[in-house]
């Protein structure tokens, strides 16, 4: 799942065997939890007038070469046209609260809005490399979207020294390809929020019921159906003419095997199910009544 | 000559600057459309509880991580206008229980802290309720009775409790809810009172502890719009791929609430044999106490009524009446025990039931789909 526009970036995987063993490998590709994302987007939205852009650091994992971007915090920076400074007394703080809770997740790198690199974004890039030390840190660009002419998106990038003497505001950022990550338990949470921003309010009131969802989906379902029946009867009837890909497609997804339904699986099944609801609704009442039990021996 | 001298002396002296007055603070008047808003002593009732799309992806991931089903932690926000807006949250490191006194001040430290080094970045700051992590629906403890009842005497409007339920969102539902504690059972806790009598005048069940609050989420309009962005499909570049990769898209559509397998139903019949045996512990406990106390409650009436023989008898003969008044001193009839344990339990049971019995329905609904499905296409 990419993140953002894609990119003509060719991404070169370093041949790191001949690397000394103490020196850790670049990493190849980035992983962003929507937690971390979500948060660099409010803290955008809560930044003062005189913010031209936000800055964070990224906490998370990583692998020889994987980087997984877990969370991110907020942290205080000011940039003039001399100077640039981050606190960071804030982000050690911040650092050391988020590590209790999580004690798995560690610096990886930081976080800027907006898409331009400068020789700031190399002189923190600096200040961070040295936080993640051996390691290297790791940058992600959130393009949000609102300046004009950018498209929203997601950049990663590792930096490498360049020039003769190598000086900290002199860096190249070689970009890292990016994806969205999250685990299948946390899929729903993530439909939840799709689902409220198709909605016209931008609002969705909960508990939704699960028959509810359920249902959706196979309307959902049910209207695709519809567009392959469409598409099928128009080309048999000769007005469009056949795709041999949308065939096989097709061919490859409808050809699925129901033979274990229809051996009377189905009837064991149904009956287990309903045996289950019948327990289910059994249990309730007898909770209910012994609760008010509990208030009649009095009297 | 002297007058001029201290001219020069004046010129020579750096010019008196104002004196740097301290910036007023300015006070800006409050448009009337919102007059009516302004709610300093915290009268408008809350009436609805808005969860901000990040703190929905910040609880879901923390109760998925956390070491122990009991993930809570605090939620941030603002209320205006009878709306409980919930703009943050932070996670409470998970505690052991090992050193209570300590673990405690080093959570109120942890807190403390956080919050200050939120309100450096602009994010709001005041506590207005608490989250809390559950599996299956049960979400009934004393932790969080206790919790809710301290806070909501501690805080602004009482605060919420926002209980998100673990295994609901694996299955493809994610269920926030919002509670708070009814104001019977508030009466009732504050006396520390679980007694029979005291239920019966609270009208307390397990459905009465809590009430529920109607909760939305709501995202806002830049993630809204970078929602929009991730979700928007492009053609994949590739030419000999799966269907399923045919197109890309950083949230495809997903079809998890589809799927037909029923492994939550097992751990959920286990747990609920597991309540109802707790439940049956509990009921014994609470049986013998009550046997104890009818025994010495009969015991003490055994005795007046010996004492009272005795005197008419001695009044007979002309002698002083014993007194009357030991009873208490000689019998100690135990305090009836508290029924909010056996009333959680009971609860508990209830919300197992509750969620069983929702899987089986959608099961059912899902099965007769599949067999549709199954029938048309041969």
């Amino acid at each position: 799942m990419p993140l953002g526009p894609s990119s003509s970036a060719v991404h070169i995987q370093g041949n790191t065997t001949g690397a000394a063993p103490n020196t850790a490998r670049t990493p190849t590709s980035v992983t962003i939890h929507p937690v971390a994302l979500f948060s660099i987007l409010d803290h955008y939205l809560r930044r003062t007038d005189a913010q031209d852009r936000v800055i964070g650091t990224l906490l998370g994992t990583r692998t020889e070469t994987e980087v997984e971007v877990h969370s991110s915090f907020a942290v205080l920076h000011s940039e003039t046209s001399e100077q640039v400074a981050v606190d960071m007394e804030y982000h050690r703080t911040m650092y050391e609260l988020h590590h209790k809770v999580n004690p798995k997740e560690v610096i990886v790198g930081w976080y800027s809005t907006g898409s331009n690199l400068n020789t700031y974004s190399a002189l923190i890039q600096n200040f961070y490399s040295q936080e993640t030390a051996p390691h290297q840190a790791i940058h992600v660009a959130v393009n949000t979207g609102l300046e004009e002419g950018g498209l929203a998106g997601v950049k990663a990038y590792v930096s490498s020294p360049v020039g003769v003497f190598p000086k900290p505001e002199n860096c190249v950022f070689v970009p890292v390809p990016v994806e969205l990550r999250f685990h299948d338990a946390e899929r729903s949470g993530v439909d939840l929020l799709t689902n409220t921003v198709a909605s016209a309010t931008s609002t969705t009131s909960q508990p939704v019921a699960e028959l509810e969802i359920l249902e959706q989906s196979i309307q959902n379902i049910s209207t695709m159906l519809d567009r392959c029946l469409e598409y099928v009867q128009a080309v048999l009837s000769g007005e469009k003419k056949g795709d041999p890909a949308i065939g096989r497609y097709l061919m490859d997804t409808l050809g699925a095997s129901t033979e274990d339904l229809e051996k009377g699986g189905f009837n064991a099944s149904l009956q287990d199910t309903l045996m289950i609801s019948y327990l289910a609704n059994l249990v309730r009442s007898q909770a209910e009544v012994s609760s008010r039990l509990a208030l009649a021996t009095a009297t | 000559m002297a007058t001029s001298m201290a001219a020069a002396l004046a010129a020579s002296l750096p010019a008196p600057s104002a004196a740097p007055v301290p910036a007023a603070p300015t006070y800006e008047t409050i448009p009337a459309s919102m007059s009516k808003v302004i709610d300093i002593e915290a009268e408008i009732p809350l009436m609805i509880v808005q969860l901000d799309g990040m703190v929905v992806t910040k609880i879901i991931k923390h109760a998925r991580e956390a070491p122990s089903t009991t993930a809570h932690g605090l939620l941030l926000g603002l209320d205006l206008d009878g709306t409980l807006e919930v703009s943050n949250s932070f996670p409470l490191p998970h505690h052991s229980g090992d050193d209570d006194e300590k673990s405690t001040k080093s959570v109120a430290r942890y807190q403390a802290s956080m919050l200050r080094s939120l309100k450096e970045v602009q994010a709001d700051d005041s506590v207005v309720g608490f989250y809390q992590a559950t599996t299956l629906g049960a979400f009934f403890n004393q932790t969080l009775v206790d919790t809710q009842a301290i806070h909501q005497d501690k805080l602004r409007h009482g605060g919420i409790v926002i209980v998100h339920d673990l295994s609901q969102t694996a299955r493809g539902n994610a269920s926030f809810r919002a509670f708070r504690l009814t104001s019977n059972f508030l009466a009732a806790y504050k006396k520390q009172n679980f007694s029979t009598t005291s239920l019966i005048q609270h009208r307390l069940t397990f459905s009465s502890i809590l009430e529920e609050v109607p909760l939305k989420i709501r995202t806002n309009p830049l993630l809204s719009s970078f929602i929009g962005t991730m979700t928007e499909p492009s053609l994949s570049s590739g030419l000999d791929i799966a269907p399923a990769t045919a197109t890309n898209s950083t949230i495809p559509a997903s079809f998890a609430a589809l799927d037909l397998g029923t492994s939550g139903l097992t751990r959920n019949l286990e747990q609920i044999v597991d309540a109802v045996d707790n439940y049956r512990t509990e009921e014994g406990n609470l049986a013998y106490l009550s046997r104890q106390i009818a025994r010495e409650r009969g015991r003490a009436d055994n005795y007046v009524a010996k004492r009272k023989e005795e005197n008419q008898a001695r009044v007979a003969q002309g002698l002083a009446p014993l007194p009357e008044e030991d009873i208490a001193r000689l019998f100690k009839i135990p305090a009836e025990p508290s029924r909010l344990e056996s009333m959680l339990l009971l609860g508990q049971i209830d919300a197992f039931g509750k969620s069983l019995g929702g899987m089986a329905s959608t099961g059912l609904v899902k099965m007769y789909g599949a067999k549709a499905g199954s029938g048309t296409s041969t």
